[in-house]
């Protein structure tokens, strides 16, 4: 008997059933490989599971956590998503996520309690999207006008800015700095004008800011002209200079609207949750985690939501691991096994596998047989 | 004499360079062929838990080393499928190796009744002279004084070198990352020599791994390696793809990483620079390196093989 071949083809479009069973068969999957390494360390993978979904779901306040938790992941995974979708590899959601918060917390501490609340935590919100934004800027601008891989500038971006954050706590007397403790350094809280009101246990408004935005994202990239445009630059480049596109604007603009989403989710973090610039709350990979988001939504604005929660809970559980002795890092595991099932997935949904036709004489003695 | 900052610092130099040198070379091997793998942080830390961990079993650093090879190796292979076999972002692929290797190795670190973590390493690599030549002035420290992994180190510059360059398998090796499809109609199993050097940069970056735990600092912590991954990254630009030339890169870069001992000796006002603001400083110089090398024109003539990050399709020929 011959061998018999699978034959590649690729896809037209894939259906919508296909594209969200991928996803899901990515989280099982990744939940499978979780499951054989926690075997082997010693634990019950049900057990540490249903204990991960109980701590992620189970109670109010576990439910609020997990928002909070998500409300970052839906900005840096829209961050990711509109860059990607232009195959601008920003891949510093995470520094421009710290300067964000660094910018926020400043203006913040800056203004004080002098502006009422109904302006100060709007200015805030912006300053610190405009922070994220500069950040990228740093890389967008080279990139434009002199050909730098961004991929390289981004990435050291993010060990700079965490050192400056660093800095501005742990090295400096800084006014981002508590003066009031002195034993180990943390960030001064930031004044009740800049705070985002609380509805829910710990939960902030910050989450609707988030959601708006993501929608704000979807309406951009699938219903207008500037939309469409970035659409077939990150197609095809060439086409999009035929057309008349003006390619660098559009890569500039796109970068540093990632930027500013990336940004947008320090500010909310800082204004919301966490109160401070506080590097252990913050130096969380959420811009990493945020790449993850973006290509489990498929770089899709509005799914980048429902999976900003489920990252959220799983970064939610992690540290309630410990309590059953597991290392919390379980999470990490997790994530960066989905997004390797959810890349690999994309093979799929682009191509179709098939058996290739056997000749008629193979079929005929096949019957016979 | 020996004694002196200079002397000391260049030896912390060679000594923090050394798994840049490692990851920097595979990367330049794997890129070569046309692969693009920003996982080199997750294999390393990979190479480094499986290294430390298998010295911590046996008592033995060969073992150990020999553990960390496979570990890279095998850990890169899903990078190789996802991106040779899938065609799928090398991009994307490469930071989900990363991110799932950076949990990996914490977990195992971590995991189980007897945790790795905080543990002493069993064995560690020494200078392998001490006193005679390694004394001599200036010669003693800078050329005898090291672990032997520092002249591996050399050893694996010079062969990647001389194979990227003067080996058969080496040209097919640097025609599959320029043109994959004239390669493979010149007789070339294209798929076959991306996956073997994408395992074989792998390898090399877990061996680097496994220097920081196993020779650097001898005890098993969360993290050992910093952003040393990321570094090597960058480094192969900075090399321009040529082996011999990241060996002074890294060089460079582990002097970077210890310019803040350095300062602190030298007294104020340098002493009072922020270890934060010089933490930056490896970094910095990366980006204005990429910058200055890698714009406009002379891109072209920095030699970043033609086929990089391109998925390689067989039927379109």
């Amino acid at each position: 008997m011959t061998v018999r071949r699978i034959i590649v083809e690729p896809r037209g479009l894939a259906s919508l059933r296909l594209t969200l069973t991928v996803p899901l068969l990515s989280v099982l999957a990744a939940l499978v490989i979780g499951g054989v390494f926690l075997w082997i360390t010693g634990d019950n993978p049900f057990t540490v599971y249903g204990h991960m979904v109980d701590a992620a779901f189970g109670s109010s306040r576990g439910v609020s956590e997990t928002l909070i938790s998500a409300t970052p992941l839906i900005l840096t995974g829209l961050a990711a998503a509109l860059a990607f979708k232009m195959l601008v590899w920003n891949i510093g959601a995470e520094g421009q996520f710290l300067l964000g918060a660094i910018v926020a917390a400043g203006i913040a501490i800056a203004m004080g309690d002098t502006i009422p609340a109904v302006l100060a935590a709007p200015v805030v919100i912006v300053a610190g999207a405009v922070g994220g934004a500069l950040w990228a800027a740093i890389s967008a601008f080279p990139r434009v006008y002199l050909g730098t891989n961004e991929i390289i500038t981004t990435l050291m971006l993010n060990f700079i800015a965490l050192n400056l954050m660093n800095y501005l706590i742990f090295g400096s007397s800084s006014p981002w700095r508590d003066p009031l403790v002195s034993t180990f350094p943390t960030g001064r809280p930031i004044p009740d004008a800049a705070s985002l009101p609380r509805f829910f246990n710990r939960l902030d408004v910050g989450i609707f800011i988030a959601i708006a935005v993501a929608v704000f994202a979807w309406y951009l990239v699938n219903r207008t002209r500037w939309g469409f445009e970035v659409r077939v630059v990150g197609d095809s480049p060439e086409t999009a200079r035929y057309a008349g596109i003006q390619v660098p604007r559009k890569i500039l603009g796109v970068f540093l609207l990632s930027g500013a989403f990336a940004g947008l989710a320090g500010a909310l973090f800082v204004a919301g949750p966490v109160g401070a610039l506080d590097p252990r709350s913050l130096d969380l990979g959420l811009g990493f985690t945020g790449i993850i988001v973006a290509a489990l939504a498929r770089l899709n604005a509005l799914a980048v939501i429902p999976v900003a929660i489920l990252m959220g809970a799983l970064n939610n559980a992690g540290p309630s691991l410990q309590s059953i002795g597991v290392p919390p890092e379980i999470v990490t595991m997790l994530q960066g096994a989905i997004l390797i099932f959810a890349v690999g997935g994309e093979f799929f949904i682009a191509n179709r596998l098939r058996r290739p036709e056997l000749p008629p004489d193979v079929l005929a003695t096949g019957a016979a047989a | 004499m020996n004694d002196s900052q200079l002397i000391l610092t260049i030896v912390a130099a060679i000594g923090l360079g050394t798994p840049l040198i490692f990851a920097t070379v595979g990367e330049i091997i794997t890129e070569r062929a046309g692969i693009l793998n920003l996982g080199v942080q997750g294999t390393m830390l990979v190479g480094a838990v499986t290294g430390f961990w298998a010295t911590f079993q046996t008592g033995s650093l060969t073992l150990g080393i020999l553990a960390s090879l496979l570990a890279g190796a095998a850990f890169s292979v899903i990078h190789a499928f996802a991106s040779i076999t899938l065609r799928v972002s090398q991009i994307v692929s490469g930071l989900a190796l990363t991110i799932f290797g950076t949990g990996l190795a914490s977990f195992l670190g971590k995991a189980g009744s007897d945790p790795l973590v905080g543990e002493p390493a069993r064995d560690q690599f020494d200078a392998i002279i001490s006193g005679g030549i390694a004394d001599w002035p200036v010669v003693g420290p800078l050329i005898f004084g090291h672990d032997i992994l520092v002249y591996v180190a050399w050893i694996a510059a010079g062969a990647a070198s001389y194979y990227l360059f003067r080996t058969r398998m080496g040209l097919s090796l640097r025609a599959v990352g320029e043109d994959p499809a004239s390669a493979e109609s010149a007789g070339v199993n294209v798929a076959w020599v991306r996956y073997v050097h994408v395992m074989a940069g792998g390898a090399l970056a877990g061996l680097g791994g496994a220097y920081y735990p196993l020779a650097l600092v001898p005890t098993w912590q969360d993290n050992p390696i910093g952003a040393a991954g990321w570094i090597a990254i960058a480094l192969v630009i900075l090399a321009s793809w040529r082996p011999w030339r990241a060996l002074f890169a890294a060089y460079l870069f582990g002097a970077a990483a210890r310019i803040q001992f350095t300062l602190q000796t030298l007294g104020e006002p340098w002493s009072s620079i922020p270890a934060t603001i010089l933490a930056m400083i490896p970094f910095v110089l990366a980006i204005i390196a990429m910058i200055a090398l890698t714009s406009g024109k002379r891109a072209r003539f920095l030699g970043a093989p033609a086929a990089l990050g391109i998925p390689y399709f067989r039927e379109q020929r």
